[in-house]
């Protein structure tokens, strides 16, 4: 979840009121904001955002944003908003999509900011919104790459183009050197970082200016010159690139109003595309793209147990910064230009419900009377446990993951028929338990130090490879227990076999069986009603040597799936 | 007076009963008069002298000779000249290393044995050099040493007593400590004289006053059932305050019980438990909870994979279908979908179950409506494995199903949950977000020991959620994060201690 640092000062500026933090917090879930912490002597306040899917409220600006509108009960306006209808006068501000971009980023747009001074405070917050948006909301920079630069330098229109990698070449930020594009993702550090998102295509993302003078090398890095915004600019040119039109609008949005609450002029440029989209072949960016939603005003009620009035509802969404209409039976809403989060009616439903405030539904219980109930292998698991416990036995439960030299080496089998995660974290987390036996051993190679006898049980699950599912795989619940101590072999475990099977009431026999976790000739397989359905037997010493044990052991594991289904 | 004498023993209180002020109390009296052992004399006398009733009034040492194994041997033998001489009469003339084999002797002891036989004009030396008899007489020093052997089978002899002979004999067949080559060891005892204190003459009172006589019952055995001895006796009555013996008890687990604990509270509340395999699909664990497949908690680095096989072979029709179409334009649900185009070889992809509420949506397709579900289920998260997290760990997660549940009742039933497992005194609901519900809703409570935190995320399941697996009915799903009120539970602090393999730690732990 995106977590936010805000200048204090700033954002009070923005919401044009200071506000203690108790007041911020009240209104936080509006924004489904937490306040994590407040460092007072830097004077930053550092925000969660919950809500992955709005990447409007991932500024100070959103945040802002979001509290006024519920504040002063005020749905912000933007005016330089283009739409399909009508495009707002752009000037010479054009980006030239060419149609190599295909091969490797097939959308790039842009839009350019005026009239206010860039400070220290705004620059830390367009490098914050860049991260966000490019590593949270663009899969780091793999969907949504985002540059700004210094319009100033720009010799309109700009084209964005896939260039040779070997040919194309400039001098990248925060280095001297001139390097071609494949140089640059060899040596510069956002390189190494972000070069692989493009190593595999035959040209590489470009953007440069009518004179030829490069922006940047999308999504990897800006240049040195025209890339190098500072404080003091005063004009500024944005830029984003992707693979998916929508998400670079809504991105250029959310910047745009971010850039008007802070005090810029938004300066709309004209992006024209090699290739027909949903929006046509020319856009003038900011572009609102979002189409209307309604919802049944019987769905809206219904779903939060309330008869809400029409203006009830109308306010609420007001509150949300919503413009919504009512008519008939069916309430229709505007997407805000920042926001593109409404996927279904649903959606509506809870922005009415933060608008009107949580805390105002009356909680009531659900009045259909139903049956509860354990599983039917739960059930059997405690009449096992209780005979286990019973015969003196610790119960204890255990991790499923765990490690080749657990589950393999240190049983000596060949780990056949075991499952393997293919990127495990660390090689300790490497298998799914097999077998409830290892996990018991690992107790015993711990616990040297506990008073003996050791008489330990689990009844848990186990996973192996099995051909007879789709999935090839099979979970199951299993009892393993173990004893050891200085006088501990075969006649004891025969009889606690024995007495556990007598009381869970399964009669069970009994045959020879050569497995190298126990010693031969004293171990068996359990059979019930003709199906193997255990094993038992007298650790070998050999396993109890690779475990570091030195007391004679005795285990058993009973698979209980079986014993129930026969 | 600070003893109870009724927690006194039965050597010592026999012995208080049985001795007088001023006289010598030693162990040999004891041993005489009261038919102590050795041991129970040292025992009393340790005891008492602890609680101050006996003062030490004197001590001497003594001498005494005892058997060494090897003294023990010939005494049970005969000494080796004795062998010798015996062997020589029975079975003739034979050479001295012959004697040595037949009569399993070292060699330097029959040659020692010899000497002192020949010398006493027992024996001799005769043709091709072989020990002939010669007076046949055993001489007297080993008749002597004989008659010493005996004595001592029957317990030390006491050097005092010994006539002048007898103790060189000793001294010459002894060695001070440990040694085996000599029938003889030297040892020393100190003989202490106590008498009774003036506490232990108190104690000797009230014992007498009490009619404590130190011949009460102790352990009651069948033998003592069965005689009747015990109607015409008293009970010794015990100390109840001595430390007990440590018992190693079957036990359940404690965070196995309390989750038990949980289960059954759910039961209580009309809630049935489902349960579900550790290998998941993509498909359930993610795709049919609406969650993009681009979403980022389905990274590489976010979820385990199976290596073998990397895929199921199906996924379960029509659910696949309708799974699919709802990510890409919204299907039949009312929604417009993530507008991309779904990846059915993605779909097929194992993976560890990495959240719960994967099984409360496997269970909607055979869900019955009115209905209530819960699991508490196994779940694997790709985390460093630290205090507050774990590679795999329980989540506690449910479904609500009915055609009239709604906003209101899902925060009925968090309060309900609030309330009846985790004792919460205040509720408080907060919007939240999760990829599968729509509206979704945190609720936090004040926990008598906790103070406030998140119990649980919840919400109404998305329509592109209920629809595509079938349910035409709003789903509420909630979920517990019960891990922090078990360890609270428990005492701990750190999630690893829950699945801790230490079989000492599982035995001490127990349930607040």
């Amino acid at each position: 979840m995106p977590k936010i640092e805000v200048q204090q000062r700033f954002l009070y500026q923005l919401l044009g009121v200071e506000l203690s933090d108790e007041q911020l917090e009240r209104m936080f879930p509006v924004a489904k904001a937490e306040l994590d912490a407040h460092d007072f002597e830097n004077e930053i306040l550092k925000i969660e955002l919950n809500d992955t899917n709005r990447p409007d409220l991932w500024s100070a600006a959103g945040i802002a944003r979001q509290l006024n509108t519920y504040r002063n009960k005020k749905i912000p306006y933007y005016d330089f908003f283009s739409t399909a209808e009508e495009s707002l006068d752009s000037g010479e501000r054009r980006l030239i999509v060419h149609e190599s971009a295909n091969l490797v980023r097939p959308y790039s747009i842009g839009f350019a900011v005026t009239g206010k001074k860039v400070d220290e405070t705004i620059l830390l917050n367009l490098i914050q919104s860049q991260e966000k948006i490019c590593n949270n909301y663009g899969r780091k920079r793999k969907t949504i790459a985002l540059g700004v630069y210094r319009s100033d330098l720009i010799a309109y229109p700009v084209h964005f183009e896939g260039a040779d990698p070997d040919t194309a070449h400039f001098v990248p930020l925060h280095m001297n050197e001139d390097l071609t594009l494949r140089e640059i993702c060899a040596k510069h550090p956002k390189g190494l970082e972000f070069g692989h998102i493009v190593a595999d295509k035959p040209v590489f993302p470009f953007l440069y200016d009518d004179n030829k003078d490069v922006l940047s090398f999308p999504p990897v890095i800006n240049s040195a010159r025209i890339g190098a915004v500072e404080v003091g600019d005063e004009n500024l040119f944005f830029e984003l690139s992707g693979t998916e039109l929508d998400t670079l609008l809504l991105s250029a949005s959310i910047l745009a109003c971010d850039c008007a609450d802070m005090g810029f002029k938004i300066l709309p440029v004209r992006c024209q595309f090699s290739q027909e989209t949903p929006f046509g072949t020319e856009i003038t960016v900011p572009y609102y793209f979002q189409k209307p939603i309604g919802c049944s005003l019987q769905f809206v009620r219904g779903m939060l147990g309330v008869d809400l009035s029409d203006e009830e509802i109308i306010d609420s969404l007001a509150n949300m910064g919503v413009y919504s209409i009512i008519d008939d039976d069916m309430v229709y809403v505007t997407v805000p230009e920042y926001r593109n989060d409404f996927l279904h009616p649903v959606d509506i439903v809870e922005d009415v419900m933060i608008g009107y405030g949580l805390d105002r539904f009356s909680p009531t219980m659900p009045d259909d009377s139903t049956v509860g109930r354990i599983t039917e292998v739960e059930a059997f698991a405690r009449k096992v446990k209780d005979v286990m416990v019973g015969l003196g036995f610790q119960e204890m439960i255990y991790n499923y993951l765990g490690s080749k030299r657990e589950y393999i080496d240190n049983m000596h089998v060949d780990g056949s028929g075991y499952i393997k995660i293919s990127n495990p974290m660390s090689e300790n987390y490497e298998y799914v338990r097999p077998s409830i036996i290892p996990s018991l051993l690992e107790s015993e190679s711990v616990s040297g130090h506990a008073v003996y006898p050791h008489q330990i049980f689990e009844v848990g699950k186990v996973a192996f490879l099995d051909d007879s599912d789709d999935s090839g795989t099979v979970t199951k619940n299993y009892l393993g227990f173990l004893a050891s101590a200085s006088e501990m072999g075969f006649n004891q475990l025969n009889s606690l076999v024995s007495t556990l099977c007598y009381y869970i009431g399964k009669e069970y026999s009994v045959e020879e069986r050569i497995d190298p976790r126990f010693i031969e000739g004293r171990s068996g397989t359990l059979l019930y009603k003709g199906t193997r359905v255990g094993v038992f037997g007298e650790i070998h010493p050999s396993v109890l040597e690779s475990w570091g044990c030195s007391m004679p052991t005795i285990a058993c594991e009973i698979d209980l799936d079986l014993l129930l289904a026969q | 007076m600070d003893i109870d004498i009724r927690n006194l023993h039965p050597l010592e209180i026999r012995l208080l009963r049985h001795v007088s002020p001023d006289e010598p109390v030693t162990a040999d009296r004891l041993i005489e008069e009261l038919t102590y052992k050795v041991g129970q004399c040292n025992q009393a006398f340790s005891w008492l002298t602890a609680k101050g009733f006996l003062e030490e009034t004197g001590r001497t040492t003594h001498t005494l000779y005892e058997l060494t194994d090897l003294g023990r041997e010939q005494q049970r033998l005969g000494t080796p000249a004795e062998r010798i001489l015996t062997f020589v009469q029975e079975q003739g003339p034979a050479t001295l290393p012959e004697i040595a084999e037949k009569l399993h002797l070292e060699k330097s002891e029959v040659g020692s044995a010899f000497g002192l036989l020949s010398k006493q004009g027992s024996c001799k030396i005769g043709e091709g050099n072989t020990v002939q008899i010669a007076s046949g007489q055993l001489p007297c020093e080993i008749v002597a040493g004989k008659a010493l052997l005996t004595r001592a089978s029957d317990g030390p002899i006491l050097e005092t007593g010994l006539s002048e002979e007898e103790r060189t004999f000793l001294s010459k067949n002894s060695k001070k400590r440990g040694s085996s080559n000599t029938p003889f060891r030297v040892i020393e005892r100190e003989d202490v004289t106590y008498s009774l204190s003036k506490a232990g003459y108190e104690a000797k009172q009230a014992l007498e006053k009490a009619h404590i006589t130190g011949e009460e019952l102790g352990e009651v055995t069948p033998a003592i059932l069965a005689s009747g001895v015990w109607k015409t006796s008293s009970f010794r009555p015990y100390s109840l305050n001595v430390p007990p013996a440590r018992l190693l008890p079957g036990r359940k687990n404690a965070y196995a019980s309390y989750l038990q604990w949980v289960k059954d509270k759910l039961c209580a509340l009309g809630f049935e438990e489902f349960d579900g395999p550790l290998v998941e699909t993509e498909f359930w664990n993610g795709d049919a909870l609406f969650m993009p497949q681009f979403h980022s908690a389905r990274d590489i680095h976010d979820v385990y994979y199976i290596e073998n096989p990397s895929h199921t072979k199906h996924i379960q029709e029509p659910y696949l279908s309708q799974v699919a179409k709802t990510h890409e334009h919204g299907w039949t649900t009312g929604s417009r979908g993530w507008g991309y185009s779904f990846d059915h070889e993605f779909t097929r992809r194992q993976v560890m179950r990495s959240q719960g509420t994967v099984l409360s949506a496997k269970q909607l397709p055979t869900a019955k409506v009115p209905g209530k579900y819960f699991g508490v289920v196994r779940c694997f998260r790709y985390d460093q494995v630290d205090a507050t997290h774990g590679a795999d760990f329980y989540q506690t997660e449910g479904i609500v199903l009915g055609k009239d549940v709604n906003l209101r009742t899902l925060l009925g039933l968090l309060k309900m949950f609030a309330e009846e497992i985790a004792g919460a005194e205040e509720v408080k609901y907060v919007p939240g977000y999760f990829p599968f519900t729509e509206p979704s809703i945190e609720v936090h409570i004040k926990h008598p020991q906790l103070g406030w935190f998140e119990l649980g995320g919840s919400g109404i399941f998305r329509p592109e959620v209920t629809k595509a697996l079938g349910i035409d009915v709003p789903v509420l799903a909630w979920g517990l994060g019960i891990d922090r009120m078990a360890l609270m539970h428990l005492g701990l602090n750190d999630l690893r201690d829950l699945f801790t393999p230490d079989i000492e730690s599982v035995r001490m732990r127990r349930g607040n």
